[in-house]
């Protein structure tokens, strides 16, 4: 026996071969083991940052109000006013350039913890178009993939081998290096303002508005639609009062959008209230709420969510 | 099929583990049939393209070689040189010839007939060139001319001859390989070698390397700025130009180190395409280590005959050789005047420093070698990064924009996500250091090539792993594959 693997190492053959590339793969799987470790450590480990509150979303808030969405939900709604006029406790896990994939699996993640008692679903123009960097963007949900089954049908979406990337244990934390360490840092809790997810914005456009025709045809992607849909089923079925909203814009929409109007008669169809602010006059006519042409600032901020309580207010007590 | 996807390493897996599974007879089919079936993943009905140049190529490459007669060989030899360029030009230069053309024919009835009515550009055919065109055509021309000029002798098996231009590891973006280089290898018996595949691996490795962690990175950059350069400060710009020539090197290099080390893999030794071109001290040198195939193809087949050709001209004839040269290479790159000016920007440096190379050699003399060197690599990286401005931008207002905002434009660094810039900064730190190690101080402690298993293979292990955490997995294609 040891006179043959002797022979095998000094022929240089195909076993040889073979030999090696185990041994390199035994070696691999160490470091990456203990580097995957040590990273997962300091991920989960933030506190503060994009990273921080992905996780928070996860597998801390017991907020009863959530809010979904990307850079128009983080960024536009204060759950401040939420708790304070609506007696509830509101947390916003909106998060800046995110698609429809990234609200579901965080939504998956939550209602496996606990049912929250209401949602706030912001959506925007051309929220289900069809685009390859939706799928790259799922690549932040990655370190949740082991020990968050719930959240792996959204996860795989990203591509045909990334269940097999993922045997890797730093492959979940790819481009996140920096990001990690600033989060474990104390002084990024001072850098960036975060009220409960809401993330303010603090300039004030001046300029005229311009118009932007939303009538053109795009492709739309099924995974996403498909999604939307089951967003809105599991609510039901979990009595989880939602809304979904599209938020103002400083931009003078002409026509419709594909997505926004699916969205609207799917939401009527399951008889769920849609509000849509996203043509609404009084923050066409003050630049100063915005702080670009898609965005509210902290002031435009406070506007916008006392007005959608109002209108959530006024939709209980009709319904009541 | 891009290298670095999943689909392509398991092709190449099976590709591989066949190749060494089968007597030696068989393997020039399994390699052309792989080339094949990678040629299909492209579009399939260009593969009755590169058909016809393998079959038009070897057939006058056998009438070259046999017959007697010098004119019927030259008859051959034309057509074959005409049909390859021809094709060539069709694919690549169709939509620039029927657009200029369309613009001038505006031009003129709106300056002499005074005509409001213009041909719209609905007119222009939408031609997609086939994948690898140029590289192919390149070198079949590359073939034709050693045959015509007695150097070798025609390749009488058309299935040898079709596997050497449709070897998949260089069909992409090459390197233009030479026939007499690659096709004793394909006929010679190769029996399984572990330092073959040990060194193609590695190669591979650090291919992937310089492609995901350092060119896609820096592609997200210089992808952000230069396109939208009327909105970046004049430092932004400078970042994204000096990012560039890193990511262009990165990218292609790379490309390269992954192409010679699958073919390495499979028993062959294909043309090195680059050489630590950022380290070149002139611009003459510089062209000695960058894209290495091509140029000396340029330089075998195009630069050299001219300059015999005009040697009656003395000094100038070399001049003459080098515009013309760059200006084909650069119109080669595509059919834009960005590629014209920076082809025509390398003629006019190598012409100077052509004629200044004694002036220089004197000062040379009197500054230490150390600082000789570091004004060297310098001023050539700048001059190369400047020329570059013209490649990125798509049309020359747009080059001319981002000239005019770098020494204009004020206000603060473009930095929308710091962690871009740190991760590209420290990709680009590690790859200059490592070239700077293996040009000036090779024989020094070595990583790379350590002789103790368990150094080498951390190494190896770690370059995996950064490529794991910090490489950009959705990253576009080779920039070179367009061309």
């Amino acid at each position: 026996m040891a006179t043959s693997f002797k022979k095998i190492l000094t022929q240089k053959g195909y076993w040889y071969l073979i030999f090696k590339i185990l041994a390199f793969l035994i070696l691999f799987f160490i470091l990456d083991f203990i580097l995957g470790g040590f990273l997962g450590k300091l991920y989960f480990k933030q506190t503060s940052g994009w990273e921080y509150r992905t996780k928070y979303s996860i597998e801390d808030t017991r907020a009863d109000i959530l809010i979904f969405g990307a850079s128009r939900a983080q960024q536009q709604y204060n759950p401040f006013f939420f708790e304070e006029r609506l007696k509830q406790t509101c947390y916003n896990v909106g998060r800046d350039g995110e698609p429809f994939f990234y609200y579901y699996a965080i939504f998956k993640g939550i209602l496996k913890r606990y049912t929250p008692k209401m949602i706030i679903l912001d959506i925007e123009n051309g929220v289900f178009r069809a685009e390859q960097t939706s799928y790259d963007r799922i690549s932040v949900l990655l370190p949740f993939y082991k020990n968050h089954p719930e959240m792996r049908s959204v996860i795989k979406l990203k591509g045909p081998f990334e269940k097999y990337k993922l045997q890797s244990k730093v492959y979940p934390y790819n481009s996140m290096l920096f990001k990690i360490l600033i989060g474990n840092a104390e002084f990024n809790k001072k850098r960036s303002i975060d009220i409960n997810g809401y993330v303010p914005l603090s300039r004030a456009l001046n300029e005229p508005t311009r118009s932007v025709n939303i009538s053109q045809k795009y492709d739309l992607d099924a995974n996403k639609l498909n999604l939307y849909q089951s967003f809105i089923n599991e609510c039901l079925k979990a009595n989880i009062k939602l809304y979904i909203v599209c938020s103002p814009y400083y931009i003078n929409l002409i026509g419709s959008d594909t997505s926004m109007t699916i969205a609207k008669n799917v939401a009527k169809s399951n008889s769920i209230q849609f509000f849509d602010f996203s043509k609404d006059d009084f923050f066409l006519k003050n630049p100063n709420l915005f702080d670009d042409t898609v965005h509210v600032n902290i002031e435009g901020a406070k506007i916008f969510s006392n007005k959608l309580i109002d209108s959530i207010i006024l939709n209980s007590a009709y319904k009541n | 099929m891009i290298f670095t996807s999943i689909f392509f390493a398991l092709f190449f897996l099976i590709v591989a583990v066949f190749y060494y599974a089968l007597p030696h007879k068989f393997r020039w089919l399994w390699i052309l049939a792989s080339g094949i079936f990678f040629y299909l993943q492209s579009k399939p009905t260009y593969l009755l393209i590169v058909t016809f140049i393998i079959l038009i190529t070897w057939y006058a490459g056998l009438q070259i070689g046999n017959t007697t007669s010098s004119k019927k060989g030259w008859r051959f030899y034309f057509l074959a040189i005409i049909a390859n360029i021809g094709i060539l030009v069709f694919f690549k230069y169709t939509n620039f010839f029927t657009s200029s053309a369309v613009d001038f024919i505006n031009f003129i009835r709106q300056k002499i007939f005074s005509s409001t009515e213009t041909i719209t550009n609905s007119l222009l055919i939408n031609v997609i060139a086939p994948l690898g065109i140029s590289y192919i055509t390149f070198q079949a021309i590359g073939y034709l001319i050693e045959i015509k000029r007695g150097n070798h002798a025609a390749e009488k098996n058309l299935g040898h001859f079709a596997t050497f231009l449709l070897f998949f590891p260089k069909i992409t973006a090459g390197p233009v390989e030479r026939a007499h280089n690659f096709l004793p290898q394909l006929k010679k018996v190769k029996p399984f070698e572990y330092n073959n595949i040990s060194c193609g691996l590695k190669q591979i490795l650090w291919g992937l390397f310089k492609k995901l962690v350092i060119a896609d990175r820096l592609f997200i950059y210089v992808s952000a700025v230069l396109p939208n350069a009327e909105h970046h400060s004049g430092i932004s710009l400078i970042i994204a130009v000096v990012f560039y020539v890193f990511q262009m090197y990165a990218d292609f290099s790379g490309y390269s180190d992954m192409a010679i080390g699958f073919a390495k893999v499979l028993g062959f030794d294909v043309m090195s395409n680059f050489n630590r071109p950022l380290l070149a001290k002139s611009v003459t040198e510089f062209w000695r280590k960058w894209h290495i195939s091509l140029s000396t193809w340029f330089a075998d087949y195009f630069y050299t005959p001219i300059a015999i050709a005009k040697r009656d001209w003395g000094m100038w004839s070399v001049v003459y050789a080098s515009f013309t040269t760059f200006i084909v290479l650069g119109f080669w790159h595509g059919a834009y005047w960005t590629f014209i000016v920076f082809g025509g920007l390398q003629g006019f440096i190598l012409t100077i420093e052509f004629f200044t190379r004694k002036a220089r050699k004197n000062i040379r003399k009197k500054i230490p070698a150390f600082l000789n060197g570091l004004i060297g690599i310098t001023f050539t990286f700048s001059y190369f990064a400047f020329s570059l401005i013209f490649f990125r931008a798509n049309y020359l207002t747009d080059a001319f924009t981002i000239i005019k905002r770098i020494f204009t434009a004020n206000g603060p660094i473009y930095m929308e996500n710091p962690s871009i810039i740190v991760f590209s900064l420290l990709g680009i730190s590690f790859l200059t250091l490592v070239e700077v190690k293996r040009e000036y101080f090779n024989n020094l402690f070595t990583l790379y090539d350590n002789k103790n298993w368990l150094i080498r293979n951390c190494y190896y292990c770690l370059l995996l792993i950064i490529i794991l955490t910090a490489g950009v997995f959705d990253g576009g294609e080779f920039i070179y594959f367009q061309f």
